[in-house]
């Protein structure tokens, strides 16, 4: 392999810095590096960027050679920047610190004192490191994927990469030193040496020509106003907990940052670094007590922070079109509801309903007056129904979550405590488990067991998402965006359908009622459901794996991508759904009034509604909010207060669904001829069937009762089966 | 120190790989296995430095990769010659030439540090084994005499170079070392540990390992004290500069070698069981049922006369964790024991007996004061970076046993509830969620729990059995001091031990038509009494149902033994009722 030129390679770093150019929107020409290097001319800009992938658009092949051996590229990029300084600087520069002065001084001298004859000694002049002002870094081509760091191995030395992680530990930034400057006794020459590695042998012997000559043995002093020192800073990073393979320790490694690139990180903070994968060169005793091994380091180019949700690996490459089709094929609703906890047999609209609180409603804020978008979900039922193992799943499938229990957090846990700092003795706030699940979902079992103090915490947490703390003099309000999914079990071990639902679960109505959805989870015997169940559990230890259903449970990462996708969508509710909303929820409101519901519908209920039916139109990517989401909504509400009045049938008349459509349809004439002033009897076959859907019942429940109650000549339906006449 | 080749570029390369392939053959042979000295028995003076030698053992912690120079050159100041070396083990190879760091041939490789515990909980009878090389004679001493030296002149011979660090070294490592040994953590899982632990360096495949595998590791054996001179020279070491590895993290990550050697493994091999005695002999099916009979009345006597106890204290020793499907995990069977008597320590006495018959285990006296102080979750230490152990990273099949009658009134702090959780989470998941400050790691495990409580237990179990004494309350102290340790000979002993092992070890399948009439089966149960019987008792009763066919040696599922395990259960249930009327008040 012939060694490269690398003269030929700083002309082309010089030529990209010169001409590369981007054009704005007029068609002019803007020199982005040319614009940059007249900032760094006039001590206005330290930091300079060099986008490789701007870098690509001109000379593909030097990017390659920049990621490879990219610490070389660094100093011929430097040393392109440095030469072409001067031709940018087109006025004065205002002397910024010391060192600056000091530069100035050193050059006026230098011009001033030139002297054809004197020719000094190489190692005399002024190092390029010193004289520079500026601190050159690369941003990794965005074709690169930030990696993990396991994945870096021995052969990424010396390469540009970049990696992911949570910083563990940071140093205090200190001083160290780039150049050291050296005056001599004797001849008073100025000596410099640049200082590469973390430690230096000091010079002793004056080496300029005079002192050499004349054998004076000058003695070199270390002038410390004239050496050159940069900020520094240590970093550990760690990888994320989704990182590591099953069963492995996260692995870390430690990130050098200079200059620019501290103090921008604190442990605790997720961040993606660009750097050079480095080994740390000892010199001298330790050198040889380390002997072959040699410790690594990440010399840090850019540094930039994000926060956990965005760097899930979901946020950052957008869904592949097949992967796309594959989600939302038909029956995507049914498809997504199954993947959630596939080993748990049935709840099929429990399981829907916690896939909307998953991809959550849209929040709106009209005039400063805040309406959460997050669905909270009580989970209620007879010990043993999968409560625990639903709350666990979406604790894991969720991006952001929390899980605690009832009983082993007090209010305080759960809200947010004031610390004393044991080392500096100031006070902090540290945040509880709701602050820390903000945006995204807290699970919280067994709710009812919790201490009323400390549940009332959360009622604010529920409606207005922020916690207010005033106490050792901190008063402050903390975001708690996120939704609560709770579970509880009865009060007296098993639900009493005829007792309300305070005195079952023993929780007052203000923190019931801000509940969207309230399940109640039973245990009912059914033969042909537990032949199911019983296939199902058999199926499982026989097999040890799940018995091929008609669909393939989504992958959790992929749903996990497909929710985060959803939630970007803000959809709204056109004006025209506008009214028939409120005639579902005038009519809800009847209801209740006449049936003396065990359950609340209130304002609250309207907002709930529209909650689920923005989450079911965020689910289908739409931007709008159609009728069908609307009537789902209310399908799952009906279906939540369903399961609330479950035995029912058994203690009064058993209703048959029919009887409830024939009941719901002469509601709806009764209804439409009181408002078209008794036009008599007449229903639109399409009214009738949404309303049946909404109360939920299936189209096909609708059609049996259809026929049914024909044939017994109450109504007639016409030919074209649009219009129900009764008789 | 691995022998130095020196290799001439002309010379065919992947002569190592060679090296480690044939050694690889050699121990794959019985003979050769146990000819090699294990670590585990073989007090490490005893055990000749760069030799070979096996060490059983579990993963506890994985270190960072390191990185060294697998091929370099030296030059000779004096006639400027290049030697090129290659050299596997990245070992310092301290010759009197420098080693010339700008060379273009330098190849930097990586190798993977894992540190190594024995295995914890490892009962006395686990650790025997048939026979060592290992024979601690005066003989045999005097004929090694040449290999075998002490400590303090083979530290001198392992640094032939006569410079000025070598002599302090051997005058002041001893003396060092002796100082470091008290406060030095060795990091054992499980409090009251001993033994060697060791820190394994792999070259080679190391995704394939994880934590808290149990392997078994033939490698070289490297107690160098160069290699401990580093967290010894602190002074020297720590440069001004502002390194970061704080003196904690190198104590941790460099330990004195004559405490904590490096190991650099050859080849490991994985353990699917730690028992000792299990290759030997492969019982038969009717044996099996034999000796199980036998063990079934000797528990019968152990637990006051209670066989139904007895049989379910067989399945919970045989259960493990099979298989797992996303949370859940398949197989495994937690055992409450509830009504044991507060006599005479009966719980102690129990757990000396499972002790016997199981090659690892471990005894949790849930007292408050061990519920507070203890660490039972591993959690990560970063200003050391490292992971501190804590008593429930165990090896898989480890039997935990629970004694809950310990327990008394009093509060539990945050640590104790922290506790508690963590064990109910490792009965309830079999997962135990390592601490790592930002964040909790998830780390599943196979710990057979059994837990031992007066009244109903407050972690949750699988299976709640309560005991029935067949003893008169007035003779039970009596009875329960009878209870001998070693009430059979060692041989009935070893049966036991042996039929445990391979019962867990056994394959399990239900064939489809059995499948067919359990579910029919589970239909009617609902249909007669809906409100007994949930999804969750026929998981039970389908654990229940494997466990006691493996018991007794089938391997599949038949009728019979789906109707006993009904029975079995129904009779369990009956006594919850039971005492639940007499005593009313119990949930």
């Amino acid at each position: 392999m012939s060694r490269k030129d690398y003269l030929a390679e700083k002309e082309k770093c010089k030529r990209f810095l010169q001409e590369f150019y981007t054009e704005d929107d007029n068609g002019k020409k803007v020199f982005k590096y040319g614009v940059q290097l007249v900032a760094v001319a006039h001590r206005e800009q330290v930091p300079l960027f060099v986008e490789l992938d701007d870098v690509a658009e001109e000379d593909p092949e030097l990017v390659e050679s920049v990621c490879e051996n990219a610490k070389r590229y660094v100093g011929l990029f430097a040393d392109a920047v440095h030469e072409l300084l001067p031709e940018y600087k087109e006025r004065d520069i205002v002397a910024k610190d010391s060192l600056d002065v000091y530069i100035e001084h050193r050059l006026m001298m230098e011009q001033r004192g030139r002297d054809p004859a004197d020719t000094r000694d190489a190692r005399n002049q002024y190092p390029p490191e010193l004289m520079r002002r500026f601190e050159l870094y690369f941003k990794a081509p965005s074709t690169s994927k930030p990696k993990v760091v396991r994945d870096i191995r021995a052969e990424s030395i010396g390469h540009l990469v970049t990696v992911r992680g949570i910083v563990t530990r940071a140093t205090e930034v200190k001083p160290m030193m780039a150049v050291a400057t050296y005056t001599c006794d004797q001849c008073g020459a100025e000596t410099y040496q640049p200082i590469q590695s973390t430690s230096f042998m000091p010079l002793i012997m004056c080496p300029s020509q005079e002192c050499v000559t004349n054998k004076s043995g000058g003695r070199l002093y270390l002038q410390t106003r004239g050496s050159k020192f940069v900020k520094f800073q240590e970093l550990r990073i760690q990888e994320h907990s989704d990182q590591v393979p099953v069963g492995n320790i996260p692995r870390s490694m430690t990130v050098y940052a200079r200059g620019e690139n501290t103090r921008l990180a604190q442990p605790g903070d997720h961040v993606a670094i660009t750097g050079i994968f480095l080994p740390l060169l000892r010199s001298g005793y330790s050198q040889a007590v380390q002997g072959l091994l040699s410790e690594t380091y990440l010399e840090a180019h850019s540094i930039t922070l994000m926060n956990k949700t965005e760097d899930d690996e979901l946020g950052n490459e957008e869904l592949t079109d097949e992967e796309l089709r594959s989600i939302t094929e038909e029956g995507f609703y049914e498809k997504l509801a199954g993947s959630i906890a596939p080993e748990i047999y049935g709840h099929e609209d429990v399981k829907k309903a916690l896939l909307l609180l998953l991809v959550g409603g849209v929040e709106q804020a009209p005039k400063g007056m805040k309406i959460r978008g997050n669905i909270n979900i009580c989970l209620m039922g007879d010990p043993g129904v999968a409560k625990s193992q639903l709350l666990s799943y979406i604790d894991r499938l969720a991006p952001r979550s929390q899980y605690t229990t009832g009983r082993g957090s007090s209010g305080v846990g759960l809200t947010a405590a004031v610390m004393r700092d044991p080392l500096t003795g100031e006070m902090t706030l540290e945040g509880g488990a709701l602050v820390l699940a903000d945006l995204g979902v807290c699970c919280i079992d067994e709710f009812d067991k919790m201490a009323d103090a400390d549940r009332t915490a959360i009622h604010e947490v529920m409606e207005q998402q922020t916690i207010s703390i005033a106490k050792a003099g901190i008063m402050t309000s903390l975001n708690a965006r996120c939704s609560i999914l709770a579970a509880a079990n009865p009060a007296y071990g098993r639900y009493n359908p005829r007792k309300s639902i305070e005195q079952n679960i023993q929780l007052p109505a203000a923190l019931l009622s801000r509940f969207d959805l309230l399940w109640l989870i039973q245990d009912k015997p059914d033969a042909d459901a537990d032949l199911r169940l019983a296939q199902h559990i058999t199926y499982v230890h026989q097999h040890s794996h799940q018995p091929p259903t008609h669909f393939t449970p989504i992958d959790m990462k992929l749903m996990r991508r497909y929710v985060a996708l959803c939630k970007k969508r803000q959809p709204v509710v056109p004006e025209s759904l506008a009214d028939y909303i409120t005639a579902a929820y005038v009519e809800m409101r009847k209801e209740a009034r006449v049936s003396k519901d065990t359950t609340f519908t209130s304002a609250r209920t309207l907002l709930s509604i529209l909650r689920l039916s923005t989450a079911l139109a965020r689910l289908r990517m739409m931007d709008a909010v159609e009728k069908e989401d609307i009537n789902e909504a209310m399908r799952l509400m009906e279906m939540s207060k369903d399961s609330l009045q479950a035995d029912k049938s058994s203690t009064t008349r058993t209703q048959r669904p029919a009887d409830v459509i024939f009941s719901l349809v002469r509601e709806l004439a009764t209804e439409g001829s009181t408002g078209r002033g008794g036009a008599g009897g007449v229903v639109r076959m399409a009214e009738a069937e949404q309303r049946c859907v909404s109360r939920g019942f299936t189209p096909a429940q609708f059609q049996e009762a259809l026929e049914e109650y024909e044939e017994l000549n109450v109504w007639q339906v016409n030919q074209a089966r649009s219009r129900i006449t009764f008789v | 120190m691995p022998t130095v080749l020196i290799t001439l570029p002309s010379q065919a390369t992947g002569w190592e790989a060679k090296v480690v392939e044939f050694f690889k053959d050699q121990l794959k042979e019985k003979e050769a296995q146990t000819a090699v000295p294990s670590l585990n028995d073989v007090p490490l003076h005893y055990l000749k430095p760069d030799g070979l030698v096996k060490f059983r053992c579990l993963v506890q912690d994985m270190f960072d990769p390191e990185f060294y120079m697998g091929v370099y050159e030296t030059v000779d100041p004096s006639t400027g010659a290049k030697v090129r070396f290659k050299f596997p083990c990245g070992q310092s190879f301290s010759g009197s030439f420098g080693v010339d760091f700008s060379s273009k041939h330098t190849v930097t490789v990586e190798r993977q540090t894992f540190y190594c515990v024995p295995i914890p909980g490892e009962n006395p009878q686990a650790r025997v084994v048939p026979s060592t090389s290992y024979v601690p004679s005066r003989q045999k001493r005097s004929y090694e005499d040449m290999d075998v030296q002490p400590q303090k002149q083979r530290d001198a011979q392992a640094e032939p170079h006569g410079n000025g660090d070598c002599k302090r070294q051997e005058t002041e490592a001893p003396s060092g070392q002796t100082t470091t040994a008290s406060h030095l953590d060795l990091n054992f899982p499980l409090p009251g540990e001993k033994g060697p632990s060791c820190l394994v360096k792999v070259y080679e495949d190391w995704d394939s390992f994880k934590l808290n595998d149990a392997l078994e590791v033939y490698g070289v054996l490297s107690v160098s004290p160069a290699l401990s001179a580093l967290a010894d020279e602190k002074d020297a070491l720590l440069d001004p500069s502002g390194c970061m590895e704080t003196a904690e993290e190198q104590r941790v990550h460099s330990p004195p070698a004559s405490l904590v050697p490096r190991l650099h493994m050859l080849y490991a091999k994985r353990l699917p069981h730690n028992n000792p005695l299990l290759p030997c002999t492969t019982p038969q099916d009717n044996s099996m049922a034999s000796v199980r009979a036998e063990l079934h009345s000797f528990f019968t006597r152990v637990l006051l006369g209670d066989a139904l106890a007895a049989e379910y204290l067989i399945l919970q020793l045989v259960s493990t964790v099979y298989s797992r499907r996303d949370v859940l995990p398949l197989g495994k069977f937690t055992v409450n024991l509830s009504g044991c008597p507060a006599v005479a320590s009966y719980a102690e006495r129990l757990y000396q007996i499972i002790q016997q018959l199981v090659p690892s285990s471990f005894y949790l006296a849930m007292s408050l004061q061990n519920m507070n102080r203890m660490r039972l979750v591993p959690k990560k230490d970063y200003v050391a970076n490292r992971l501190v152990s804590g008593a429930l990273q165990l090896d898989k099949n480890t039997s935990l046993f629970l004694d809950e009658t310990r327990l008394e009134q009093g509060q539990l702090d945050a640590t104790g509830v922290r506790n508690v959780t963590a064990l109910g989470n490792l009965i309830s998941w079999q997962k135990v969620d390592y601490d790592f400050s930002y964040h909790q790691m998830e780390f599943p495990c196979n710990v057979n729990v059994l837990v031992v409580s007066e009244g109903r237990s407050l972690l949750p179990s699988d299976c709640h059995v309560r005991l029935q004494p067949q003893v008169a309350p007035v003779t039970m102290e009596e009875y329960v001091s009878s209870i001998q340790v070693h009430p059979h000979a060692a041989s009935q002993l070893n049966k036991f031990r042996i039929y445990l092992s391979v019962a867990r070890l056994l394959d399990y399948s239900i064939s489809d038509n059995v499948t067919k009439s359990v579910e029919d089966d589970f239909v009617d149960m609902r249909k007669d009494d809906p409100q007994s019987v949930s999804a969750e008792d026929l998981h039970r009763l389908l654990v229940v149902a494997r466990l006691l066919s493996l018991s007794l040696g089938r391997t599949s599922l038949s009728r019979d033994t789906w109707l006993q395990a009904k029975h079995m259960e129904a009779q369990r249930r009956s006594r919850l009722e039971q005492h639940r009327s007499v005593n009313g008040n119990e949930p």
